[in-house]
């Protein structure tokens, strides 16, 4: 669809932009800088700075070039005499009351007000009179700090507040002289956004309380790089000095972020300094932990498992990987495992998922372009924030619509036409019934048959109907499911589901598997898989496996991260490596898998912090991780990015240790950096072919979409009937887990865990919000609070992972999540 | 706890039937004046009842209390006397009558009586100048005045 664009005249420059764009923008456009302060490319126009003011030709006054769209034949002049007065008498009157603290505002250097003055103000003031005095720190919440006396009142922040987070919570207080940027009743400005009016901000009035007085901007090495906290993989500007991290601020990618990045990204890097880090490589003998050289414990490593495979074959070795770690860490790893150890016991996650998609793998931009966003059984909010504000703007300003189907409430449901809600555990036949539905109304495709559908999932079979007629008539439809969400094989059904939609006669629809760590997606793209080569070549595809892999690669199928666990336990898997992960916290049940690591006979742990993993380990190898680590990684649209170092480590990358690895096991390694290792892997991974520095610039690249490869129709298991209760972990963004910990600035967001009740369980139960209950399943019992709320269906009790400590997810001890819950 | 009488709930239907559905942010205004009706002020709990009801913030409602100085954000007296200050109330000796009034009350200007009585505050031009000076209590405009009426006004209120 081709928009219509109109054409004008800025100061005798012609510019030709779509229609509805701006003088300001229009300006941009042909290389003229308009000057502005209130005006944001993202947000509405204001026009209550009046800096961008221009002369029209037949408009009698000057014009805020922000709030005027350009015109067909509209004639602009940017720099009569007129203009630079008017200019020059706006920031007069603006700088009446701003003080001259520049030589110590954090600002300086960066900020548009000095800019500005410097470009378009006059050289004096005829102000006579001393300034207006206000307060110089009014803490708006523990990470935001206002200076009153800095503020212009433009009303930038506000209007984020408005429109980009869509909750209001900052507004200008007293309008007039008294004007005052604040929250309802002083509260914290603490909502998971609020980090980017610190970017926004035109003058130093709004400042990140931890860099405040920290260092001056221009000190400050700065590395593009990007956020390693989530699978969004936001674009930020990582700011040391003096190797030491100063400061975090968004990078604008349009096509990733959209400019903003979440309060985690932003204030959640103290763990680059962590008291937690590991620092030296350790060797365990007798017991005892002692330091050694890298060498050293990559060769005990190398040696151990040679020994290991030598008397109890490949298959007693297995790998578990990291959706955290980079794509070039991942390759070399499950090249150590299936071509140095020869073995296919490589996973890295504890859900069911495969590699591929039977529709086209949508990016971020095609939220905002699709009539229609499908969100399964995902919690942006807490999981991918920056997706949050992607379908806010699709919903709030795009006019898209969104509908929701989840086993929980969410903060999406909000901005949802419908929204159903499937009872815990009954995804698989939820969607299944979801997949019948569409495949009923278009009278084609196969989807698997589901019976008592009704009773199974808590939902009516017109509301699936509803639903999946919304998808059909809808045309273009995304839609986001997280794979971490689901049980048993019903990422099978999503994408039977999605084979089923993509029948539809018109229109077009894709998806985004929208799993919440930060390289879930390239963790499948290498291989990091039991039954999959890197670019989902399947185990089955004998030929080019040995075509790409050489003739010794394995091609049976290896054990899941369960299965290892459980041949550890029975003693048949003798090592194990675990690279940046760390089960008995973040997997279901962990202590059957404290149990089984204790009995591997030869654990290596290879970590960044130390975690209840690493404390059993025989081999430690520390990781650097984010800020100093290097290498590409694929986000969840499927867009390959590279994440530079902005620190220096003083440990070997992870590339090097792996080389070395490798070396040991007599497979060549030359790797100089870590591009020389994205090349290998552009030669061998089926999708990465155009990955390589010059093409990852900038806005970074998307790989192509891979092929699904199942293609026979699922089978579903209704779930079982339980005594108790099922239990549903809810993901929380500003969780303290070994990331965040107890002294991180974003330690105001730390709370307890909750237990949330049906208010008809809870009636059953004669538990008020507010009680203390008792969460339990086997030997793990927590103590929690109460809070009756409708957010999941009755029989089922859904628990936030709050933090490490409370060990919500070893609650879970059978297939069923089944939990009892009692008042205490 | 804050809560709308019967007789504001019947108001705020008349108020709500005004607007259309998707506009109802639009009756912020008369919610507010509705309010200071009822409770002679605006707290911070009936915010957040006004916010609900709008679906707008508690933090949207208090920017727009805030803007218009007659809306208090503190528990004012029972009657709110505004008195002129502006020019032609002012040629007309406005600032000895609110000086005498304001000692009269035992009062300092901008404040309450101690019994919750009298909230005295200086306005900006009531729009009466043909009759300076000139004070307003609650709804009601005393023109004209001098020493002698201000004591009739002010004995005449229970």
């Amino acid at each position: 669809m081709e928009k219509e664009t109109v054409t004008l005249t800025i100061d005798g420059k012609t510019a030709t932009v779509p229609k509805g764009t701006n003088v300001v923008d229009a300006a941009k456009s042909v290389g003229i800088e308009i000057p502005i302060f209130c005006y944001h490319e993202k947000m509405l126009r204001l026009g209550c700075c009046r800096m961008c003011l221009v002369e029209v030709e037949k408009m009698p006054k000057l014009m805020t070039a922000c709030t005027i769209d350009a015109t067909e034949g509209m004639v602009v002049k940017n720099d009569t005499p007129k203009v630079v007065k008017g200019r020059q008498g706006v920031l007069e009157f603006t700088l009446l009351n701003h003080p001259l603290d520049c030589p110590v505002c954090d600002k300086g250097g960066e900020c548009p007000l000095q800019d500005n003055t410097f470009n378009y103000g006059a050289g004096d003031t005829r102000m006579e009179f001393k300034r207006f005095n206000n307060v110089k720190k009014k803490e708006l919440s523990p990470v935001i700090t206002l200076d009153r006396e800095r503020c212009i009142a433009c009303q930038r922040c506000t209007t984020y507040s408005e429109v980009i987070e869509g909750d209001q919570a900052l507004v200008m207080h007293n309008r007039g002289f008294h004007n005052d940027i604040g929250t309802f009743n002083d509260q914290p400005y603490d909502t998971r956004f609020s980090g980017n009016v610190v970017d926004i901000c035109p003058v130093g009035a709004l400042t990140n309380s931890i860099f405040r007085f920290q260092a001056r901007t221009w000190d400050l090495d700065n590395a593009k790089t990007l956020c390693a906290h989530c699978g969004c993989n936001c674009n930020i500007e990582f700011g040391a000095r003096e190797n030491e991290l100063m400061r975090v601020v968004s990078r604008q990618n349009d096509a990733v972020d959209d400019g903003w990045i979440c309060d985690k990204g932003r204030f959640g890097y103290e763990f680059v300094s962590s008291k937690n880090r590991i620092l030296e490589p350790g060797i365990r003998k007798d017991g005892e932990m002692n330091v050694a050289s890298l060498d050293e414990a990559c060769d005990e490593t190398v040696s151990k498992l040679k020994t290991i495979i030598e008397e109890h074959g490949p298959k007693s070795v297995g790998f578990i990987g990291s959706p955290f770690a980079s794509n070039e860490e991942l390759y070399l790893y499950q090249k150590l495992m299936r071509l140095g150890v020869g073995t296919n016991n490589i996973d890295h996650k504890s859900y069911d998922d495969t590699p591929g998609l039977p529709v086209a793998h949508y990016d971020f931009t095609d939220i905002e372009s699709s009539d229609l966003t499908v969100l399964i059984a995902s919690d942006p909010t807490e999981e991918l924030p920056i997706l949050d504000l992607r379908i806010k703007k699709a919903v709030t300003r795009l006019n898209r619509n969104l509908i929701v189907l989840n086993d929980q409430k969410t903060l999406m449901d909000k901005y949802a036409s419908l929204s159903l809600r499937y009872n815990v555990g009954s995804d698989g036949v939820a969607l299944a019934g979801l997949a019948g539905a569409i495949a009923d109304s278009l009278k084609q495709g196969e989807a698997p048959k589901v019976e008592k559908l009704e009773k199974t999932t808590g939902i009516k079979p017109n509301s699936f109907k509803d639903f999946a007629e919304k998808m059909i008539a809808a045309k273009k439809v995304c839609v986001i499911y997280n794979p971490a969400a689901l049980t048993g094989n019903s990422v099978a059904i999503v994408k039977n589901l999605l084979s089923v939609l993509n029948q539809k006669p018109e229109g077009e629809c894709g998806a985004i598997p929208a799993a919440p760590a930060t390289n879930a997606l390239g963790a499948m793209d290498m291989g990091i898989l039991p039954d999959f080569y890197p670019g989902g070549v399947s185990l089955s595809d004998d030929s080019k496996i040995k075509e790409v892999w050489g003739e010794s690669a394995p091609t049976e199928k290896g054990f899941t991260t369960c299965e290892m666990f459980e041949k550890a336990a029975s003693g048949d898997l003798k090592a194990l490596v675990v690279f940046r992960s760390n089960p008995i916290v973040d997997f279901p049940g962990g202590d059957k898998i404290e149990e089984a690591l204790k009995k591997v006979e030869f654990l290596v742990a290879h970590d960044m912090l130390h975690t209840e993993t690493t404390a059993l380990a025989h081999v430690v190898i520390p990781s650097v991780g984010p800020g100093f680590d290097e290498g590409t990684t694929t986000n969840i649209g499927g867009r390959v990015q590279y994440r530079r170092k902005g620190l220096k480590a003083e440990s070997f990358p992870d590339w090097r240790v792996l080389a070395k690895l490798l070396s040991g096991f007599e497979i060549e390694a030359k790797y100089l950096d870590s591009f020389t290792v994205t090349a290998e892997l552009a030669k061998k991974v089926s999708g990465y072919e155009e990955i390589r520095r010059g093409s990852i610039q900038k806005e970074g690249k998307t790989r192509p979409a891979q092929a699904s490869v199942n293609g026979k129709t699922p089978e579903v298991t209704s779930p079982d009937s339980i005594d108790g209760f099922k239990l549903r972990v809810s993901e929380k963004l500003f969780a303290k887990d070994k990331i965040l910990e107890s002294e991180s600035a974003l330690a105001h967001h730390f709370s307890e865990p909750k237990a949330i009740l049906n208010s008809v369980d809870a009636k059953k139960l004669g538990i008020k919000s507010g009680d203390r209950v008792k969460v339990s399943s086997g030997n793990r019992g927590l103590s929690v609070e109460a809070e009756v709320e409708d957010s999941c269906n009755p029989g089922a009790v859904v628990v936030s992972n709050a933090g490490d400590e409370y060990r919500v997810l070893a609650l879970i001890q059978d297939h069923n999540a089944t939990v009892q819950v009692s008042k205490e | 706890m804050f809560a709308f009488t019967k007789e504001s709930e019947e108001k705020i239907e008349t108020i709500l039937a005004k607007y259309p559905e998707e506009r109802k942010m639009s009756a912020l205004l008369p919610f507010l004046t509705l309010t200071q009706r009822q409770e002679g002020w605006v707290s911070p709990e009936a915010m957040v009842e006004i916010g609900k009801r709008l679906d707008v913030s508690p933090a949207y409602v208090q920017s727009v209390c805030s803007f218009y100085t007659m809306y208090f954000q503190y528990p004012a007296g029972k009657y709110i006397i505004r008195f002129c200050h502006n020019i032609s109330c002012y040629l007309n000796g406005s600032d000895s009558l609110l000086d005498y009034l304001s000692k009269k009350l035992n009062v300092e200007v901008g404040g309450t009586t101690d019994d919750k009585k009298f909230s005295l505050i200086k306005e900006e031009c009531l729009a009466e100048c043909s009759a300076a000076p000139v004070m307003r209590v609650n709804d009601d405009y005393h023109v004209n005045l001098t020493k002698e009426s201000i004591d009739k006004i002010i004995d005449s209120l229970k």
